[in-house]
Protein backbone atom coordinates (compact mmCIF):
# COMPACT_ATOMS: atom_id res chain seq x y z
CA UNK A 1 0.00 0.00 0.00
CA UNK A 2 1.60 3.13 -1.12
CA UNK A 3 0.07 6.61 -0.88
CA UNK A 4 -0.23 9.00 -3.91
CA UNK A 5 0.84 12.51 -2.48
CA UNK A 6 0.02 13.88 -5.91
CA UNK A 7 -3.85 12.41 -4.73
CA UNK A 8 -3.80 13.62 -1.78
CA UNK A 9 -2.50 17.34 -2.85
CA UNK A 10 -5.27 17.14 -5.53
CA UNK A 11 -8.30 15.94 -3.02
CA UNK A 12 -7.19 18.52 -0.73
CA UNK A 13 -7.53 21.47 -3.04
CA UNK A 14 -10.70 19.90 -4.78
CA UNK A 15 -12.02 19.97 -0.83
CA UNK A 16 -10.73 23.62 -0.74
CA UNK A 17 -12.29 24.80 -3.71
CA UNK A 18 -15.85 23.00 -2.20
CA UNK A 19 -15.69 24.10 0.78
CA UNK A 20 -14.99 27.75 -0.35
CA UNK A 21 -17.72 27.22 -3.37
CA UNK A 22 -20.63 25.63 -1.28
CA UNK A 23 -19.92 28.91 1.07
CA UNK A 24 -20.81 31.14 -1.37
CA UNK A 25 -24.00 29.03 -3.14
CA UNK A 26 -25.09 27.40 -0.14
CA UNK A 27 -24.55 28.16 3.74
CA UNK A 28 -23.69 31.71 3.14
CA UNK A 29 -27.48 32.49 1.06
CA UNK A 30 -29.30 30.20 3.58
CA UNK A 31 -28.00 31.64 6.43
CA UNK A 32 -28.68 35.41 4.77
CA UNK A 33 -31.89 34.12 4.43
CA UNK A 34 -32.77 33.16 8.03
CA UNK A 35 -30.37 35.91 9.13
CA UNK A 36 -33.08 37.99 7.44
CA UNK A 37 -36.27 36.53 8.24
CA UNK A 38 -35.07 36.99 11.97
CA UNK A 39 -34.91 40.31 11.25
CA UNK A 40 -37.59 40.74 9.58
CA UNK A 41 -39.86 39.42 12.43
CA UNK A 42 -37.50 40.92 14.68
CA UNK A 43 -38.49 44.62 12.94
CA UNK A 44 -42.00 43.16 12.89
CA UNK A 45 -42.09 42.80 16.57
CA UNK A 46 -40.38 46.02 17.34
CA UNK A 47 -43.11 47.42 14.68
CA UNK A 48 -45.11 45.67 16.95
CA UNK A 49 -44.44 46.70 20.12
CA UNK A 50 -44.19 50.55 18.93
CA UNK A 51 -47.96 49.66 17.74
CA UNK A 52 -49.43 48.37 20.99
CA UNK A 53 -46.95 51.15 23.05
CA UNK A 54 -49.13 53.81 20.70
CA UNK A 55 -52.32 51.94 21.19
CA UNK A 56 -52.22 51.76 24.77
CA UNK A 57 -51.25 55.97 24.39
CA UNK A 58 -54.20 56.35 22.16
CA UNK A 59 -56.38 54.06 24.88
CA UNK A 60 -54.93 56.01 27.80
CA UNK A 61 -55.97 59.45 26.06
CA UNK A 62 -59.37 57.93 25.05
CA UNK A 63 -60.03 57.08 28.43
CA UNK A 64 -58.55 60.91 30.10
CA UNK A 65 -61.21 62.01 27.17
CA UNK A 66 -63.85 59.55 28.23
CA UNK A 67 -63.14 60.82 31.90
CA UNK A 68 -63.19 64.64 30.38
CA UNK A 69 -66.21 64.33 28.45
CA UNK A 70 -67.93 62.80 31.47
CA UNK A 71 -67.22 65.55 33.73
CA UNK A 72 -68.22 68.27 30.98
CA UNK A 73 -71.37 66.36 30.66
CA UNK A 74 -72.02 65.88 34.24
CA UNK A 75 -71.35 69.92 34.42
CA UNK A 76 -73.64 70.74 31.40
CA UNK A 77 -76.44 68.89 33.23
CA UNK A 78 -75.90 70.49 36.47
CA UNK A 79 -75.52 74.01 34.39
CA UNK A 80 -78.97 72.89 32.43
CA UNK A 81 -80.72 71.82 35.58
CA UNK A 82 -79.89 75.17 37.18
CA UNK A 83 -81.07 76.89 34.41
CA UNK A 84 -84.36 74.67 33.77
CA UNK A 85 -85.22 75.42 37.49
CA UNK A 86 -84.59 79.28 36.96
CA UNK A 87 -86.80 78.67 34.24
CA UNK A 88 -88.95 77.04 35.88
CA UNK A 89 -89.24 79.37 38.31
CA UNK A 90 -89.95 82.42 35.95
CA UNK A 91 -92.36 80.50 34.50
CA UNK A 92 -94.18 79.81 37.76
CA UNK A 93 -93.82 83.15 39.27
CA UNK A 94 -95.67 84.52 35.60
CA UNK A 95 -98.03 82.12 35.16
CA UNK A 96 -98.82 82.88 39.07
CA UNK A 97 -99.64 86.42 38.51
CA UNK A 98 -101.13 85.58 34.80
CA UNK A 99 -103.25 83.65 37.20
CA UNK A 100 -103.52 86.57 39.66
CA UNK A 101 -104.44 88.98 37.01
CA UNK A 102 -106.89 86.47 35.44
CA UNK A 103 -108.45 86.13 38.46
CA UNK A 104 -108.75 89.82 39.27
CA UNK A 105 -109.86 90.54 35.80
CA UNK A 106 -112.56 87.94 36.30
CA UNK A 107 -113.26 89.00 39.80
CA UNK A 108 -113.63 92.76 37.99
CA UNK A 109 -115.80 91.57 35.09
CA UNK A 110 -118.06 89.08 37.68
CA UNK A 111 -118.53 92.60 40.11
CA UNK A 112 -119.10 94.46 36.39
CA UNK A 113 -121.40 91.79 35.33
CA UNK A 114 -123.01 91.59 38.48
CA UNK A 115 -123.67 95.48 38.80
CA UNK A 116 -124.66 95.42 35.62
CA UNK A 117 -127.05 92.62 36.28
CA UNK A 118 -127.94 94.21 39.44
CA UNK A 119 -129.01 97.34 37.41
CA UNK A 120 -130.63 95.52 35.03
CA UNK A 121 -132.64 93.89 37.35
CA UNK A 122 -133.70 97.37 39.41
CA UNK A 123 -134.12 98.65 35.66
CA UNK A 124 -136.74 95.56 34.94
CA UNK A 125 -138.00 95.64 38.40
CA UNK A 126 -138.72 99.22 38.40
CA UNK A 127 -139.97 99.23 34.75
CA UNK A 128 -142.16 96.03 36.32
CA UNK A 129 -143.40 98.14 39.03
CA UNK A 130 -144.17 101.11 36.89
CA UNK A 131 -146.27 98.77 34.61
CA UNK A 132 -147.78 97.05 37.96
CA UNK A 133 -148.64 100.49 39.42
CA UNK A 134 -150.02 101.73 35.69
CA UNK A 135 -152.30 98.85 35.96
CA UNK A 136 -153.19 99.31 39.03
CA UNK A 137 -153.59 103.34 39.07
CA UNK A 138 -155.58 102.47 35.70
CA UNK A 139 -158.48 101.11 37.78
CA UNK A 140 -158.76 104.48 39.84
CA UNK A 141 -158.98 106.87 36.80
CA UNK A 142 -162.81 107.72 37.97
CA UNK A 143 -164.39 111.22 37.49
CA UNK A 144 -162.99 112.98 40.91
CA UNK A 145 -159.65 111.73 39.58
CA UNK A 146 -160.16 113.39 36.45
CA UNK A 147 -161.41 116.65 38.18
CA UNK A 148 -158.21 116.50 40.63
CA UNK A 149 -156.28 116.23 37.23
CA UNK A 150 -157.97 119.13 36.33
CA UNK A 151 -157.53 120.98 38.62
CA UNK A 152 -154.24 120.79 39.13
CA UNK A 153 -153.91 121.39 34.94
CA UNK A 154 -155.58 124.81 35.87
CA UNK A 155 -153.32 125.38 38.63
CA UNK A 156 -149.65 124.86 36.73
CA UNK A 157 -151.14 127.17 33.99
CA UNK A 158 -151.78 129.27 36.14
CA UNK A 159 -148.26 128.86 37.83
CA UNK A 160 -147.06 129.76 34.59
CA UNK A 161 -145.43 132.94 33.80
CA UNK A 162 -146.82 135.33 32.05
CA UNK A 163 -145.11 135.56 29.28
CA UNK A 164 -144.96 131.70 28.56
CA UNK A 165 -148.98 131.54 29.28
CA UNK A 166 -148.98 134.87 26.11
CA UNK A 167 -146.39 132.79 24.16
CA UNK A 168 -148.40 129.65 23.83
CA UNK A 169 -151.76 131.66 23.30
CA UNK A 170 -150.16 133.18 20.70
CA UNK A 171 -148.72 130.09 18.67
CA UNK A 172 -150.41 129.02 15.63
CA UNK A 173 -150.85 125.95 16.16
CA UNK A 174 -153.57 124.07 17.91
CA UNK A 175 -153.11 123.36 21.39
CA UNK A 176 -153.84 119.59 22.09
CA UNK A 177 -155.74 118.75 25.48
CA UNK A 178 -154.86 115.04 25.76
CA UNK A 179 -156.61 112.99 28.03
CA UNK A 180 -156.75 109.46 28.93
CA UNK A 181 -160.46 108.52 27.99
CA UNK A 182 -162.77 109.64 26.00
CA UNK A 183 -164.51 112.04 27.79
CA UNK A 184 -168.59 113.06 27.84
CA UNK A 185 -169.63 116.49 25.77
CA UNK A 186 -170.23 118.27 28.76
CA UNK A 187 -167.60 117.06 30.54
CA UNK A 188 -165.18 117.59 27.34
CA UNK A 189 -166.78 121.29 27.36
CA UNK A 190 -165.58 121.82 30.99
CA UNK A 191 -162.40 120.62 30.43
CA UNK A 192 -161.75 122.92 27.28
CA UNK A 193 -163.59 125.72 29.12
CA UNK A 194 -161.83 124.93 32.12
CA UNK A 195 -158.74 125.44 29.71
CA UNK A 196 -159.37 128.79 28.43
CA UNK A 197 -160.34 130.04 31.61
CA UNK A 198 -156.80 129.46 33.06
CA UNK A 199 -155.42 130.69 29.37
CA UNK A 200 -157.14 133.76 29.98
CA UNK A 201 -158.03 133.62 26.45
CA UNK A 202 -159.55 132.16 23.35
CA UNK A 203 -157.09 129.74 22.23
CA UNK A 204 -157.77 127.03 19.76
CA UNK A 205 -157.88 123.76 21.65
CA UNK A 206 -158.43 120.10 20.59
CA UNK A 207 -159.05 117.44 23.09
CA UNK A 208 -157.53 114.31 21.76
CA UNK A 209 -157.78 110.47 23.96
CA UNK A 210 -154.20 109.21 24.81
CA UNK A 211 -154.45 105.64 27.02
CA UNK A 212 -151.03 105.63 27.70
CA UNK A 213 -151.70 108.16 30.05
CA UNK A 214 -153.88 105.83 32.44
CA UNK A 215 -155.06 108.96 34.36
CA UNK A 216 -154.76 112.71 33.80
CA UNK A 217 -155.04 115.55 31.48
CA UNK A 218 -151.75 117.10 29.74
CA UNK A 219 -151.45 120.33 27.66
CA UNK A 220 -149.84 120.28 24.05
CA UNK A 221 -148.66 122.33 21.32
CA UNK A 222 -145.93 122.43 18.47
CA UNK A 223 -143.27 124.28 21.07
CA UNK A 224 -144.91 123.23 24.41
CA UNK A 225 -146.02 120.20 26.82
CA UNK A 226 -147.23 120.29 30.09
CA UNK A 227 -147.06 117.23 31.84
CA UNK A 228 -150.00 116.18 34.41
CA UNK A 229 -150.88 112.38 34.55
CA UNK A 230 -150.53 109.48 36.19
CA UNK A 231 -147.51 108.54 33.54
CA UNK A 232 -145.62 111.47 33.33
CA UNK A 233 -145.70 110.99 37.11
CA UNK A 234 -144.60 106.87 36.54
CA UNK A 235 -141.97 107.92 34.41
CA UNK A 236 -140.55 110.50 36.91
CA UNK A 237 -140.35 107.95 39.66
CA UNK A 238 -138.77 105.75 37.36
CA UNK A 239 -136.58 107.78 35.99
CA UNK A 240 -135.33 108.41 40.05
CA UNK A 241 -135.67 104.98 40.83
CA UNK A 242 -132.73 104.93 37.57
CA UNK A 243 -130.70 107.59 38.77
CA UNK A 244 -130.48 106.54 42.30
CA UNK A 245 -129.47 102.68 41.35
CA UNK B 1 -11.43 -8.26 -7.94
CA UNK B 2 -8.98 -5.32 -7.49
CA UNK B 3 -7.63 -5.10 -3.99
CA UNK B 4 -9.58 -1.65 -2.26
CA UNK B 5 -6.18 -0.24 -1.27
CA UNK B 6 -4.88 0.07 -4.89
CA UNK B 7 -5.94 3.26 -6.98
CA UNK B 8 -6.95 2.66 -10.18
CA UNK B 9 -5.24 5.35 -12.53
CA UNK B 10 -7.71 6.68 -15.17
CA UNK B 11 -5.88 9.16 -16.79
CA UNK B 12 -2.57 11.41 -16.77
CA UNK B 13 -1.91 14.83 -16.82
CA UNK B 14 1.54 16.01 -16.46
CA UNK B 15 2.95 14.07 -13.69
CA UNK B 16 -0.24 13.99 -12.22
CA UNK B 17 -1.88 10.85 -12.43
CA UNK B 18 -5.91 11.27 -12.00
CA UNK B 19 -7.25 8.36 -10.51
CA UNK B 20 -11.00 7.07 -10.32
CA UNK B 21 -11.37 8.63 -6.61
CA UNK B 22 -10.16 12.17 -8.32
CA UNK B 23 -12.70 11.92 -10.87
CA UNK B 24 -15.69 10.64 -8.89
CA UNK B 25 -15.14 13.62 -6.37
CA UNK B 26 -15.06 16.14 -9.33
CA UNK B 27 -18.35 14.40 -10.16
CA UNK B 28 -19.55 14.88 -6.57
CA UNK B 29 -18.53 18.08 -6.33
CA UNK B 30 -20.37 19.37 -9.53
CA UNK B 31 -23.69 17.97 -8.16
CA UNK B 32 -23.10 19.53 -5.37
CA UNK B 33 -22.56 22.69 -6.33
CA UNK B 34 -24.84 22.58 -9.08
CA UNK B 35 -27.43 21.07 -6.71
CA UNK B 36 -26.74 24.38 -4.03
CA UNK B 37 -27.17 26.60 -7.08
CA UNK B 38 -30.45 25.67 -7.90
CA UNK B 39 -31.81 24.76 -4.40
CA UNK B 40 -30.93 28.25 -2.90
CA UNK B 41 -31.87 30.31 -6.64
CA UNK B 42 -35.25 32.15 -4.89
CA UNK B 43 -34.94 32.27 -1.25
CA UNK B 44 -37.56 34.85 0.41
CA UNK B 45 -38.79 35.95 3.16
CA UNK B 46 -41.68 33.38 3.22
CA UNK B 47 -40.44 30.44 2.76
CA UNK B 48 -41.40 27.37 0.25
CA UNK B 49 -41.17 24.05 1.70
CA UNK B 50 -37.59 23.36 -0.18
CA UNK B 51 -36.25 26.31 1.66
CA UNK B 52 -37.85 25.36 4.87
CA UNK B 53 -36.16 22.01 4.72
CA UNK B 54 -32.48 23.58 3.67
CA UNK B 55 -33.31 26.13 6.47
CA UNK B 56 -33.88 23.13 8.97
CA UNK B 57 -30.91 21.75 7.80
CA UNK B 58 -28.53 24.75 8.48
CA UNK B 59 -30.02 25.62 11.58
CA UNK B 60 -29.56 21.95 12.63
CA UNK B 61 -25.91 22.16 11.65
CA UNK B 62 -25.42 25.66 13.54
CA UNK B 63 -27.48 23.93 16.63
CA UNK B 64 -24.98 21.54 16.31
CA UNK B 65 -22.01 24.06 16.38
CA UNK B 66 -23.30 25.89 19.22
CA UNK B 67 -24.28 22.86 20.98
CA UNK B 68 -20.28 21.37 20.29
CA UNK B 69 -18.93 24.69 20.77
CA UNK B 70 -20.84 27.42 22.41
CA UNK B 71 -19.62 29.59 20.41
CA UNK B 72 -21.41 31.76 16.87
CA UNK B 73 -21.56 29.32 14.04
CA UNK B 74 -21.11 31.09 11.62
CA UNK B 75 -17.05 31.29 11.37
CA UNK B 76 -17.37 27.27 11.30
CA UNK B 77 -20.32 26.56 9.23
CA UNK B 78 -19.11 26.42 5.74
CA UNK B 79 -16.00 24.06 6.69
CA UNK B 80 -17.73 22.05 9.09
CA UNK B 81 -20.86 21.71 7.16
CA UNK B 82 -19.06 21.08 3.65
CA UNK B 83 -17.15 18.52 5.07
CA UNK B 84 -20.08 16.37 6.41
CA UNK B 85 -21.82 16.68 3.30
CA UNK B 86 -18.64 15.80 1.00
CA UNK B 87 -18.26 13.23 3.46
CA UNK B 88 -21.64 11.90 3.42
CA UNK B 89 -22.54 11.49 -0.85
CA UNK B 90 -18.85 10.23 -0.79
CA UNK B 91 -19.69 7.25 1.71
CA UNK B 92 -22.98 6.84 -0.01
CA UNK B 93 -21.62 6.91 -3.48
CA UNK B 94 -20.96 3.08 -3.25
CA UNK B 95 -24.94 2.34 -4.03
CA UNK B 96 -24.06 3.65 -7.49
CA UNK B 97 -23.37 0.53 -9.27
CA UNK B 98 -19.10 0.80 -10.63
CA UNK B 99 -18.33 3.61 -8.39
CA UNK B 100 -16.04 3.10 -5.65
CA UNK B 101 -16.54 6.22 -2.97
CA UNK B 102 -13.35 8.36 -2.67
CA UNK B 103 -13.37 8.12 1.02
CA UNK B 104 -12.43 4.42 0.74
CA UNK B 105 -9.03 5.20 -1.01
CA UNK B 106 -6.10 6.66 1.42
CA UNK B 107 -5.35 10.20 0.23
CA UNK B 108 -9.08 12.01 0.16
CA UNK B 109 -8.82 10.71 3.73
CA UNK B 110 -5.57 11.55 4.44
CA UNK B 111 -6.56 15.43 2.33
CA UNK B 112 -9.35 15.72 4.69
CA UNK B 113 -7.39 15.05 7.69
CA UNK B 114 -4.63 17.48 7.11
CA UNK B 115 -7.44 20.20 6.20
CA UNK B 116 -9.12 19.51 9.49
CA UNK B 117 -5.23 19.87 10.61
CA UNK B 118 -4.41 22.98 9.10
CA UNK B 119 -7.73 24.73 10.09
CA UNK B 120 -7.29 24.03 13.51
CA UNK B 121 -3.89 26.02 13.10
CA UNK B 122 -6.26 28.37 11.20
CA UNK B 123 -8.55 28.91 13.57
CA UNK B 124 -6.67 29.07 16.25
CA UNK B 125 -4.34 31.12 15.36
CA UNK B 126 -7.09 33.52 13.99
CA UNK B 127 -8.60 33.55 17.39
CA UNK B 128 -5.75 33.70 19.80
CA UNK B 129 -2.67 34.55 17.61
CA UNK B 130 0.32 33.03 16.85
CA UNK B 131 1.39 32.98 20.28
CA UNK B 132 -1.70 32.74 21.84
CA UNK B 133 -1.79 29.30 19.80
CA UNK B 134 1.94 28.04 20.45
CA UNK B 135 0.81 28.34 23.73
CA UNK B 136 -1.89 25.97 23.98
CA UNK B 137 0.78 22.83 23.43
CA UNK B 138 2.43 24.25 26.65
CA UNK B 139 -1.21 23.76 28.40
CA UNK B 140 -2.01 22.78 31.49
CA UNK B 141 1.86 23.15 31.64
CA UNK B 142 4.93 23.15 29.34
CA UNK B 143 5.87 19.40 30.44
CA UNK B 144 2.75 18.61 28.45
CA UNK B 145 4.13 20.55 25.02
CA UNK B 146 5.94 17.15 23.70
CA UNK B 147 2.26 15.74 24.31
CA UNK B 148 0.09 17.88 22.90
CA UNK B 149 1.99 18.26 19.59
CA UNK B 150 1.58 14.28 19.36
CA UNK B 151 -1.49 14.20 20.21
CA UNK B 152 -2.10 17.05 18.01
CA UNK B 153 -1.04 14.53 15.23
CA UNK B 154 -2.05 11.53 15.99
CA UNK B 155 -5.90 12.39 16.33
CA UNK B 156 -6.09 13.93 13.05
CA UNK B 157 -4.18 10.64 11.66
CA UNK B 158 -6.71 8.75 13.71
CA UNK B 159 -9.44 10.45 12.11
CA UNK B 160 -8.56 9.78 8.40
CA UNK B 161 -7.75 5.84 9.84
CA UNK B 162 -11.14 5.53 11.28
CA UNK B 163 -12.84 7.06 8.17
CA UNK B 164 -10.83 5.03 5.93
CA UNK B 165 -10.88 1.67 7.66
CA UNK B 166 -14.71 2.09 7.80
CA UNK B 167 -15.38 3.10 4.45
CA UNK B 168 -12.67 0.65 2.88
CA UNK B 169 -13.71 -2.10 4.55
CA UNK B 170 -17.77 -1.59 4.03
CA UNK B 171 -16.76 -1.80 0.34
CA UNK B 172 -14.70 -4.95 0.44
CA UNK B 173 -17.23 -6.59 2.29
CA UNK B 174 -20.03 -5.90 -0.38
CA UNK B 175 -16.97 -6.42 -2.68
CA UNK B 176 -16.49 -9.67 -1.53
CA UNK B 177 -20.28 -10.85 -1.00
CA UNK B 178 -21.30 -9.84 -4.26
CA UNK B 179 -18.80 -12.10 -5.63
CA UNK B 180 -19.64 -14.73 -3.57
CA UNK B 181 -23.54 -13.87 -3.82
CA UNK B 182 -24.52 -11.12 -6.46
CA UNK B 183 -28.01 -11.01 -6.14
CA UNK B 184 -30.26 -9.59 -3.36
CA UNK B 185 -27.77 -10.99 -0.66
CA UNK B 186 -25.82 -7.65 -0.46
CA UNK B 187 -28.41 -5.63 -0.23
CA UNK B 188 -28.35 -5.67 4.18
CA UNK B 189 -24.80 -4.99 3.85
CA UNK B 190 -25.35 -2.14 1.61
CA UNK B 191 -28.16 -0.84 3.72
CA UNK B 192 -25.20 -0.84 6.86
CA UNK B 193 -23.27 0.83 4.69
CA UNK B 194 -25.43 3.77 4.44
CA UNK B 195 -26.11 3.81 8.43
CA UNK B 196 -22.18 3.80 8.70
CA UNK B 197 -21.50 6.22 5.96
CA UNK B 198 -24.15 8.58 7.93
CA UNK B 199 -21.85 7.91 11.32
CA UNK B 200 -18.77 7.88 9.92
CA UNK B 201 -19.35 11.55 8.15
CA UNK B 202 -20.83 13.24 11.41
CA UNK B 203 -18.10 11.57 13.68
CA UNK B 204 -15.37 13.51 11.53
CA UNK B 205 -17.56 16.27 11.29
CA UNK B 206 -18.30 16.62 15.20
CA UNK B 207 -14.38 15.58 15.73
CA UNK B 208 -13.15 18.39 13.39
CA UNK B 209 -15.44 20.82 15.46
CA UNK B 210 -14.04 19.84 18.56
CA UNK B 211 -10.71 19.93 17.61
CA UNK B 212 -10.87 23.38 16.17
CA UNK B 213 -12.92 24.32 19.67
CA UNK B 214 -10.13 23.24 21.79
CA UNK B 215 -7.69 25.23 19.50
CA UNK B 216 -9.86 28.17 19.57
CA UNK B 217 -10.85 28.21 23.08
CA UNK B 218 -7.33 27.98 24.29
CA UNK B 219 -5.98 30.28 22.35
CA UNK B 220 -8.79 33.04 23.76
CA UNK B 221 -7.98 31.47 27.06
CA UNK B 222 -4.26 32.48 26.66
CA UNK B 223 -4.98 35.80 24.87
CA UNK B 224 -4.67 38.86 26.96
CA UNK B 225 -7.73 40.96 27.06
CA UNK B 226 -7.26 43.90 24.88
CA UNK B 227 -8.98 47.11 25.03
CA UNK B 228 -9.74 48.77 22.07
CA UNK B 229 -10.75 52.46 23.83
CA UNK B 230 -8.39 55.39 23.40
CA UNK B 231 -6.00 55.06 26.85
CA UNK B 232 -6.11 58.90 27.59
CA UNK B 233 -2.66 57.91 29.79
CA UNK B 234 -1.14 57.38 26.69
CA UNK B 235 -3.01 60.19 25.06
CA UNK B 236 -1.47 62.86 27.90
CA UNK B 237 2.29 61.46 27.77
Amino acid sequence: MTLDWWGLGLQAINVLILVWLLSRVFWRPIAGAITRRQDAAQAMLEEGKTAQAKADAALAEVVETRAGIAKERDAILAEAKAAADKATKAELKEAQSKADAMIAAARTAIDRDRNTARKENATRAAELSVEIAARLLGRFNTPAVQATFLAQLVEAIAGMSASDRTALIASADDIEIITATNPEDAERANIEQAVKDALDGTPSVRLVTDPSLIAGLELRSGHFVLHNSWRADLENVLKEVENAG
Amino acid sequence: MNSPLDSTVLFQIGPVPITQAIVTTWAIMAILVIGAFLLTRRLDLRPTRRQAALELMVATLDTQITETTGAAPAPYRGFIGTLFVFILVANWSSLVPGIDPPTAKLETDAALAVLVFLSVIWFGIRAGGVGGWLKTFAAPNPVMIPLNILQSLTRVFSMFVRLFGNVMSGVFVIGIVASLAGLLVPIPLMALDLLTGLVQAYIFAVLAMVFITSAVEDGARTQPTIDLAPSPTKKDS
